[in-house]
């Protein structure tokens, strides 16, 4: 399991209502980014952003919908970098919605940077870089 | 201080590179050593860790005779940085959402 990223949020509202705020792209340019979003696997597309050149960043996260379970679980790639063909930044983000009396739970988790966690976990070990590597490993990896 | 780029992610993808920085986290190598380890050639070796130097994982030092690979910081500061930056930028997000939400059920129910 690679984690990097996690964040839970409650809201009053049921799943339905905050699914809607994840999948109408009207609705997730909101809060989120622009974008052309459909809830279709398989389904390409872009958030923008401004580009950032000198960061090797375009403006653009690629992304394509990997997975869709409607009400409860959504993930979607997410690639950014000088362009659409050679990203470098190459990870996947997963919302999960869980019922919560009357309003929902609704996790995010963006993970997988690439090789990211096997190797800094190695590294971090064998160098003992105490403070950055303890750091680094807690975030990658949240109890 | 460096501004941390795309670059760090880009490096880290390779598995020929994680490899590199796992040998040289046990012990600082030049390139003919390390391409020792690898089925590859020295060039390619070589090329790997011209990445892995621009993004600031490596330093190359002279010593003597020999260029010696030697595993630096920054190239894993950077990295703790973005993964930081998106942290921060989910969360900052995020409470847009719970803003949003919270707006149009106190218009609809009053």
């Amino acid at each position: 399991m690679q984690k990097a990223i996690t964040h839970q949020f409650t809201f009053s509202q049921p799943p339905e209502e905050v699914w809607e705020y994840l999948t109408n792209a009207e609705l997730l340019a909101q809060w989120l980014m622009p974008n052309d979003f459909k809830p279709l696997v398989g389904h390409r597309f872009q958030f923008n952003a401004k580009p950032k050149f000198p960061l090797g960043f375009d403006g653009k996260i690629y992304c394509e919908v990997l997975e869709i379970m409607p009400g409860k679980k959504l993930v979607y790639s997410w690639k950014g970098g000088l362009s659409r063909e050679k990203p470098s930044l190459d990870s996947i983000v997963t919302w999960t919605l869980t019922p919560h009396q009357k309003g929902t739970i609704l996790t995010l988790e963006h993970k997988g940077f690439k090789g990211a966690k096997n190797y800094l976990a190695y590294i971090i070990m064998n160098k003992g870089w105490a403070k950055i590597g303890m750091r680094l490993f807690h975030r990658l990896n949240p109890a | 201080m460096e501004i941390p780029t795309f670059d760090v992610f880009q490096a880290i993808s390779d598995p020929n590179r994680r490899k590199i920085l796992q040998l040289l986290s046990k012990d600082s190598l030049t390139i003919n050593a390390l391409a020792e380890n690898f089925e590859m050639s020295r060039p390619a070796v070589s090329k790997h860790v011209k990445i892995l130097h621009h993004a600031g994982f490596i330093s190359v030092q002279h010593i003597g005779r020999e260029r010696y690979c030697i595993l630096r910081q920054d190239g894993f500061n950077q990295l703790q940085e973005w993964i930081d930056y998106f942290d921060k930028f989910w969360l900052s997000k995020l409470k847009k959402l719970e803003t949003l939400l919270n707006q149009k059920s106190s218009t609809t129910k009053r």
